[in-house]
């Protein structure tokens, strides 16, 4: 009969999908990184992507001379930055790496998290950590312990179109250095007509919260406070309400920011770029991507200091280490980072190959890594001479804003700062996009989110 | 089976032969069960670690925190008061019932009235048929994105009409006020395809001589409609509701792409901020919590689309 | 079904004697031509906008009033989407996920469905009932714990994000193909497979030989749900397919929206859109009657 051809059959199933299993189960993919011969091999990411071909050629040749120099660490590079969506992810699945990049505002989460290695035994080693500006390392420390290395930092300021300037009758060289000025200047730039904006803003995906913060900075207001070991909102008061006031009367007295609202930077950029923006604010790290992606031209743009001479936002990046690391892999981590993005030595050669590729040297802002904002005292003037003798743009476009960052009292970004900027948001959205917005309904609502997203700080 | 009785007619002979019989039933009975165990095989796996695995490891979260570098952690109700003390939880859901309340008004009623009509037409069927769930095939991401420029304030194609014809340009996605609207209709569009042709194939379904019954009893328009054609589609009009209940209530694309939650949070839905727990702010936990409780909203609806679908089908 | 007069339509709420008055005939041409005016101007000229839109330029689309015809018929946004966006990775990504969706849920759900229709193995009910309990289950309320168990597989301990089977396996867990495919294969009379078992046909012969060939109507449903759902899916590839390289056309063309001009994000759209119309025209029939499988009775 078939019996036994069924019982074959069905065996002859079930065989093969339990030898599957096994196949399957054997596939498991570990990373012990002891490489061949004593050979430590770390993973890396902050490569560039391809469509960054500069960048990405500079990236590569550094992990090249940088092996050539450490003969027993084999470093693996990965494109791509920080992105909160696949952060979690790769962590889950063991696939994240053992250098990794991260915003500013990353640090304090991450090490709630337990998601970031304790450093602190290493970092003695790592040379001229003394010299890097006090207040960006604190974003890495928690309780004594070190968590991470700043690799870089930005001020926003007030980014502005040069040539409408002059054709609005106003003196490209001397930028507006209170709200006032802007104001005036955004009237003026409006009025020459032909779909001209005077000023933008951002106001969706918490970009207009992270602006709102700048705008409180810059009048001498804060967003939180310390209150024992709690954080609280504070920015109900008469500076979170000026501000609001003062955009509100931008967008609909004077009607200086054009009727499409919820913009994002690129948004913002790309009219930048095309000429048909005024000024707005932002960090000197817009003015390549202006030229490079949405056809500006460098010779078109200055920077002056966040207007209102209080104070101003900072940001910028550094690196943490995979806490599941071992410590060789942490040493040999913390050797990258110094030498790629925190060594003297290499300023003036890295600053002297983007100034003969043409890239822009003079903005006060990195990259490359040589011009990074981060060093004090002697290092820092240093670089400001090498800045100089290498530059590609019209440096004298940056001065003011160089000048002025001396003044300004440079905070750092809230706790909790997405949940945060995610409820500021709405203020901005708000006052933007509805000509009856009650300031104090809309201000007490955020405080009401603002403080629901501290009390999550640990 | 009957072959055993046909084989043993005569009781003496049976007991002589049972033994032998019976261990042939047996073996037939464990190679059939192997059999169908090995055409089983694939799907209990795949159901196994993608449904019912998730299921337990879902509710399970919703009690812990974990950051995926060590074990995770017990932490009781502390991911519900999380969810409970952020105001953007209680706004979520009334945003999520308000679009689904709206979804009802509009994307119910519309279809249901449209399959009426389509169903007294004696012409050009198959073109009405075609063009109402056209929209139904296109992807939800290209419909949110040919809508978001619609909708566009300024050079959009609705406000350029309004222009044209002397009207007010509205705000549509801009203001905290019609953003949840200008939604429910992008969603209404894209999906009521698939509901009118559903309710005009029930149309369909209902007898001939109950209407001219009805109409010899001397019943207008109207009371035909409400004494014969609505107890007939009852039934599907009631799953075609808690169908679109279930569904609607879940609405993540929409704002997702077009409004990003905004203005102001107005179209911030129970979707969107589970996605933000779970992949802006890396909370898996709280995720999962914000998971269950939207389950115990829907499986209530869920439960009874279904029992009342296998009854009857 | 008897009809009261040989040629005549199934009667409806309106009366056939209402039509043959004369203000009944106008009534009727009247609504026809509001209903037929208002159809194609909800659902066929936006779709023609879109088409059209892409071959105007920028100021164009801005235009007030708004033109419905460009300025001249050139198909360069067309090109120039298919490469700027790189359109043909996409597409190609998009092509393999749901082929091999459509592929694997078949291979994974129809021997289940006959397996728990025609063999009934013992626990079968408890199976059953495990799988189709899952339909209970709002989807979405699973979206994190299934991304849990995709980024590392219990048991296999593998991580699948950006692999195509991040989206096959969980597709293949369908309780609605099951049950759909079951309730099918109940109505297969048993005498058809008692039959070919007598004739000596081993189970995975008569699956293939008998059962599937008079499947061919659900299998049809089963399939163009499948790959439409495939390919009309976000959510989930955005969560799963995190390398731009990777990603399906949805997931793509949200990613490239901001920073598009608008004339060839249209472009996009419309390419995008291509293949689900044509499949729909093709394949109306099928998909019409897949819609009331679930829904109604028989």
């Amino acid at each position: 009969m078939n019996t036994p051809t069924l019982r074959r059959r069905s065996l002859g199933l079930l065989l093969v999908t339990g030898l599957g299993l096994t196949v399957a189960a054997c596939g498991e993919s570990t990373d012990d990184g002891a490489g061949e011969g004593g050979k430590v091999a770390i993973t890396v990411n902050g490569q560039p992507p391809k469509t960054q071909p500069f960048e990405r050629k500079i990236f590569d040749e550094d992990v090249a001379e940088f092996e050539r120099t450490h003969k027993n660490i084999d470093i693996q590079p990965r494109e791509g930055f920080m992105d909160p969506k696949t952060f979690s992810t790769k962590l889950a699945g063991g696939q994240l790496e053992d250098v990794y990049y991260v915003f500013l505002t990353d640090p304090a989460n991450l090490i709630s998290r337990k998601q970031a290695a304790d450093v602190t035994d290493y970092v003695k080693d790592v040379p001229h950590y003394d010299e890097i500006q006090p207040t960006l390392k604190e974003i890495f420390t928690r309780d004594g312990k070190v968590y991470g290395l700043p690799t870089a930092n930005y001020s926003m300021g007030l980014l502005y179109n040069r040539k409408l300037f002059t054709e609005a009758g106003l003196d490209p060289d001397s930028p507006p250095s209170t709200w006032e000025e802007v104001r005036e200047a955004a009237k003026k730039i409006t009025a020459l007509g032909n779909n001209k904006i005077g000023f933008a803003e951002y106001s969706k995906n918490n970009q207009g919260g992270w602006h709102y913060t700048s705008w409180l900075y810059s009048v001498g207001g804060n967003v939180a406070k310390q209150d024992g070991d709690k954080w609280v909102a504070d920015f109900n008061n008469d500076k979170g309400k000026q501000v609001a006031q003062y955009l509100h009367d931008m967008r609909w007295a004077d009607n200086t920011m054009g009727s499409k609202q919820l913009l994002v930077i690129e948004d913002v950029q790309r009219m930048m770029g095309a000429g048909q923006l005024g000024m707005y604010l932002a960090a000197p790290d817009n003015v390549p991507a202006l030229v490079n992606q949405f056809k500006g031209d460098y010779a078109n743009y200055g920077l002056a200091p966040m207007p209102g001479g209080n104070g101003t936002l900072i940001g910028g990046e550094g690196y943490m280490l995979n806490p599941k690391a071992t410590p060789e892999k942490i040493k040999a981590g913390l050797q990258w980072i110094s030498w790629k993005y925190l060594n003297p030595d290499r300023m003036e050669s890295d600053l002297k190959r983007y100034a003969d590729q043409k890239q822009p040297i003079g903005l006060p802002a990195s990259p490359p890594a040589g011009a990074s904002d981060i060093w004090t005292g002697p290092l820092r003037e240093q670089q400001a001479t090498l800045k100089t003798k290498y530059a590609t743009v019209p440096v004298e476009n940056y001065q003011p804003f160089v000048d002025g960052l001396a003044d300004l009292d440079k905070k750092i970004e809230p706790p909790n700062a997405q949940q945060v900027y995610a409820a500021l948001d709405n203020v901005m959205q708000g006052v933007l996009t509805n000509k009856d917005a009650n300031i104090d309904d809309l201000l007490a609502a955020a405080e009401t989110k603002v403080n629901a997203a501290l009390a999550q700080v640990k | 089976m009957s072959t055993t009785t046909a084989l043993a007619p005569d009781a003496d002979q049976r007991p002589a032969r049972a033994p032998e019989r019976h261990f042939t039933k047996l073996r037939r009975k464990v190679t059939d069960n192997l059999t169908a165990y090995g055409f089983l095989c694939a799907a209990l796996v795949v159901f196994a670690l993608f449904s019912w695995y998730p299921i337990v490891r879902g509710v399970l979260l919703s009690f812990q925190q974990v950051n995926f570098v060590s074990a995770a952690e017990w932490v009781g109700w502390d991911n519900f008061e999380t969810l409970f003390a952020d105001p953007l939880f209680g706004i979520a859901w009334r945003n999520t019932l308000l679009f689904t309340g709206l979804a009802l008004v509009v994307g119910f009623v519309i279809p249901f009235a449209v399959a009426l009509v389509l169903n007294e037409l004696r012409h050009m069927k198959g073109y009405f048929r075609v063009v109402v769930y056209l929209p139904v095939m296109l992807p939800p991401v290209v419909v949110a994105i040919l809508w978001k420029w619609f909708y566009d304030p300024g050079p959009g194609l609705f406000n350029s009409i309004l222009r044209t014809v002397g009207l007010p340009p509205l705000s549509w996605l801009n203001s905290a006020d019609t953003s949840m609207l200008s939604l429910v209709l992008v969603a209404t569009w894209a999906s009521m395809g698939s509901a009118t042709l559903i309710y005009l194939a029930a149309l369909q379904t209902i007898p001939g001589d109950l209407y001219e019954a009805a109409e010899l009893d001397g019943a207008n328009l109207w009371q035909r409609l409400r004494h014969v054609t609505i107890p007939q589609t009852r039934f599907v009009l009631l799953i075609m509701m808690l169908m679109q209940i279930v569904a609607t209530m879940q609405v993540f694309t929409e704002p997702y792409v077009m409004t990003g939650g905004g203005p102001e949070d107005s179209t911030v839905t129970v979707l969107l901020l589970l996605y933000r727990y779970a992949f802006t702010y890396n909370d898996f936990g709280t995720a999962s919590a914000m998971s269950l409780l939207l389950f115990l909203a829907l499986g209530a609806f869920s439960a009874l689309y279904l029992r009342l679908t296998r009854t009857k089908g | 079904m008897a009809k009261s007069r040989v040629d005549r339509p199934v009667r409806t709420l309106l009366s056939p004697w209402t039509l043959e008055h004369r203000r009944g005939k106008v009534g009727y041409w009247l609504v026809f031509t509001l209903v037929i005016s208002l159809f194609t101007l909800a659902f066929v000229v936006p779709l023609i906008w879109m088409l059209l839109g892409a071959m105007k330029t920028a100021p164009e689309l801005a235009a007030n009033p708004p033109t419905l015809l460009p300025d001249s018929f050139n198909v360069s946004a067309y090109t120039e989407a298919w490469s700027f966006m790189e359109l043909a990775k996409y597409f190609g990504n998009t092509v393999l996920i749901a082929t091999g969706a459509w592929l694997i849920q078949l291979a994974v759900d129809v021997p289940a469905a006959y397996a728990l229709s025609k063999l009934r193995p013992v626990l079968g009910k408890w199976i059953l009932g495990g799988m189709l309990a899952t339909l209970m289950l709002p989807a979405s309320a699973l979206l994190v714990p299934t991304y849990l168990a995709i980024t590392d597989v219990p048991i296999f301990g593998v991580n699948l994000v950006n692999s195509p089977a991040a989206i096959w396996l969980p597709a293949a867990a369908n309780a609605f193909n099951i049950y759909l495919l079951k309730r099918f294969f109940d109505q297969i009379p048993t005498e058809l497979l008692d039959a070919a078992r007598i004739d000596g046909a081993g189970s995975v012969t008569t699956m293939v030989r008998i059962v599937l060939p008079l499947s061919r109507p659900i299998l049809a449903v089963v399939s163009i749900f499948a790959i439409v759902a495939a390919w009309k899916d976000f959510i989930w590839p955005l969560l799963v397919l995190q390398d731009p390289g990777v990603q399906t056309l949805s997931v793509a063309l949200q990613r490239f929206e901001p920073d598009t001009p608008i004339n060839l994000m249209l472009a996009g759209l419309v390419l995008a859109s291509i293949p689900m119309v044509v499949a729909f025209l093709i394949f109306q029939r099928q998909i019409l009657a897949g819609l009331t499988a679930g829904s109604l009775k028989g």
